[in-house]
């Protein structure tokens, strides 16, 4: 692998158009195959604008997925949608819950990889929610205590990440955001995603958020997967102290730049991250790409964010001077 | 026994009309209509959710806080010196609150809950439950800039809220519920807490509870001695609490939580009445306040009701049991 190949976390914002139809179908005003077709058109303004601003990782951009967790479990025997549950203030969302045995139906997220990857000559992530968050975001009725069914999911994960190994994925990303929540449960979040990466020839990676990070690590570092994607700008490179505790022995792929906010970094303030970063990893070790998904900003915010991104990878290439 | 709920109920349920709170505060966002607008359709949820508190059996209810966002910047907002920041994750739950922040000395300037006490009463025969979020727990969920440490906001929040707790008292309340969630999870403060509480309860005389959840209160030396007239524990999450009760004082009354109000799994009738019958060896029924183990904010509301329907189920079926 290159240094400082750049990339994405996985979801990118909706265009409008998009937004209006997934609105018009939750009212019965559009079929299904229409809406379809708008996610492709997405997919595809997707793919040609990473690859117009110099991505070398891409991403499909999750133009068919509303929610990371609910979309599996809309899409998976024995799981399905309980109800409406705050998320906070005046936001809610449709809670997932487990009612018996978790099968695919079929492939869940094949389809629209393949699409994506037919678009293009970069590698193209597989992108799966991990079974700890699926889980761990999810009420549960059926399972007896919540090994089983994190386990249980796992092997759905498993299943797809083969698929997509098997159609030539190169890299499968299997993220768990949850995973810093319960520090107590990270033994089984281990366990679980050694099911679903075993015997896999991809890279493998994992992105894990909002936590504290000081309480899973370096345990965390078990976690059976090549790379480990975090949000580093958003604390503002904190978590190199924590890593300073204990080598890190696994690669990183670099958040450097914050997904929350409206304003985009310029590229020095990008490299100035990266350099901090570069002082406790080698560049060969290092990806590079957005603290998280960028679902919540606009299209033009999100490219924004992406060019910043690679001007402050080319900044830093160049000083290094590396291609 | 009492049969009673622990504090919020779910703000919205399926339906146009089970979604008009949402709603209203999206249209009061936008300035669509005016805060007085806001406030009847606040009125006219909380009146619902006590009836159907009153309808599934319950003998004590609660206004079901739907005025509050969350248990923190609800009060934050009405007392000096606060500010609400960014959202940051309530303990492990999936859901978020606005952090306060302290800009200066944080006080009482008036009665916060008042007014929302007046209004249940009016909607109920029954007895009305008061909530007040406890000075730890609110300093606890806190950030200042201006306080020299936990203590010394947590100290001034004692004094702030035992304001509110006056008020209260003033009003006549039946039952005052301080909420301190936070020392199960933080057990390292337990010195500051009982300094603290000693100080909020210094010359209350109404009727109060301290409950507390998710997790339990083992290795909290002295907790049923704090200045309270019963203590609300959850045996879902604290299933250790159980181990407690044989120490549990005998002029004192227990909220017994037991059932689960974060996963939507129905428990039994027979389930109910049996781990009831348990505990009553060790604290007599008629100190038993029973009650979900949390807030009912974490489930559907269809699923919040079917819970407290649940609740007065086993209750019924034990009541027969020993008559």
């Amino acid at each position: 692998m290159g240094p400082l190949l750049t990339t994405s976390v996985g979801s990118f914002p909706k265009p409008p158009y998009l937004r209006k139809a997934r609105g018009r179908v939750s009212r019965g005003e559009m079929d299904r195959q229409e809406l379809r077709d708008l996610e492709l058109q997405a997919t595809r303004e997707w793919i040609e604008a990473q690859e117009e601003i110099g991505i070398d990782i891409l991403v499909d951009g999750e133009m068919d997925r509303g929610d990371m967790v609910t979309f599996f479990a809309e899409n998976l025997e024995g799981m399905g949608i309980s109800g409406l549950v705050r998320s906070y203030g005046n936001r809610y969302y449709r809670k997932p819950i487990a009612t018996g045995p978790i099968r695919r139906k079929r492939p869940v997220t094949l389809d629209t990889w393949k699409y994506a990857q037919s678009l293009t000559d970069k590698p193209v992530k597989g992108m799966l929610t991990g079974p700890y968050t699926i889980c761990d975001w999810s009420f549960d009725e059926y399972f007896p205590n919540r090994e089983a069914f994190i386990m249980n999911v796992a092997e759905f994960v498993r299943d797809e990440a083969r698929d997509l190994e098997a159609a030539g994925a190169r890299y499968i990303q299997i993220d768990e955001p949850a995973l810093s929540t319960r520090p107590e449960e990270i033994d089984v979040a281990i366990r679980a995603m050694g099911v679903v990466t075993e015997g896999l020839s991809a890279t493998t990676i994992t992105h894990i958020c909002y936590g504290d990070f000081a309480k899973i690590y370096p345990r965390m570092l078990d976690m059976p997967v090549d790379i480990f994607d975090l949000e580093m700008a958003n604390a503002g490179y904190q978590l190199l102290d924590v890593f300073a505790t204990h080598p890190f022995r696994k690669m990183l792929s670099a958040g450097v730049v914050d997904v929350h906010s409206h304003r985009i970094e310029g590229p020095e303030e990008v490299a100035d991250g990266l350099r901090r970063i570069l002082t406790q990893f080698s560049p060969d070790k290092v990806l590079v790409d957005p603290d998280c998904g960028l679902k919540t900003r606009t299209v033009g915010e999100a490219k924004d964010k992406l060019k910043a991104v690679k001007r402050g990878v080319d900044l830093v290439k160049a000083e290094l001077g590396v291609a | 026994m009492k049969l009673t709920a622990v504090g919020n109920y779910p703000k919205i349920g399926r339906g146009p009309d089970g979604q008009k709170l949402r709603r209203a505060i999206a249209r009061s966002d936008r300035g669509e209509i005016t805060l007085e607008d806001l406030a009847r359709v606040e009125d006219e949820v909380t009146r619902e959710v006590i009836e159907k508190q009153e309808s599934a059996g319950l003998d004590m209810v609660t206004d079901g806080m739907i005025r509050w966002d969350d248990g923190q910047t609800y009060i934050a907002r009405q007392l000096e010196g606060f500010e609400a920041t960014g959202l940051l994750r309530y303990f492990d739950t999936n859901t978020y609150y606005r952090q306060p922040v302290a800009k200066g000395p944080v006080g009482w300037s008036g009665p916060i809950t008042v007014d929302d006490y007046r209004f249940a009463t009016s909607c109920t025969s029954l007895p009305v439950k008061a909530i007040i979020t406890g000075p730890y727990t609110l300093a606890k969920l806190s950030r200042s800039e201006h306080h020299r440490d936990l203590a010394h906001l947590a100290m001034e929040l004692a004094d702030a809220m035992r304001q509110e707790a006056l008020a209260l008292e003033g009003e006549g309340v039946p039952m005052l519920q301080v909420d301190e969630p936070a020392i199960v999870r933080n057990k390292e403060d337990w010195g500051l807490f009982m300094q603290v509480m000693e100080r909020f309860t210094r010359g209350l005389n109404v009727e109060r509870m301290l409950y507390t959840w998710f997790g339990d209160v083992s290795g909290l030396d002295g907790f049923f001695e704090l200045d309270f007239d019963g203590f609300g524990l959850d045996f879902v999450m604290g299933s250790a609490n159980f181990d407690l009760l044989d120490g549990f004082p005998t002029d004192k009354t227990l909220g017994l939580g037991i059932l689960d109000a974060r996963n939507v799994r129905m428990e039994s009738v027979e389930q109910i009445a049996k781990t009831v019958m348990g505990v009553s060896n060790r604290v007599p029924l008629d100190r038993i306040h029973l009650t979900p183990s949390c807030g009912l904010d974490y489930l559907p509301r269809e699923t919040a009701i079917a819970k407290l329907r649940r609740m007065a189920e086993g209750a019924a079926s034990l009541k027969e049991a020993v008559s």
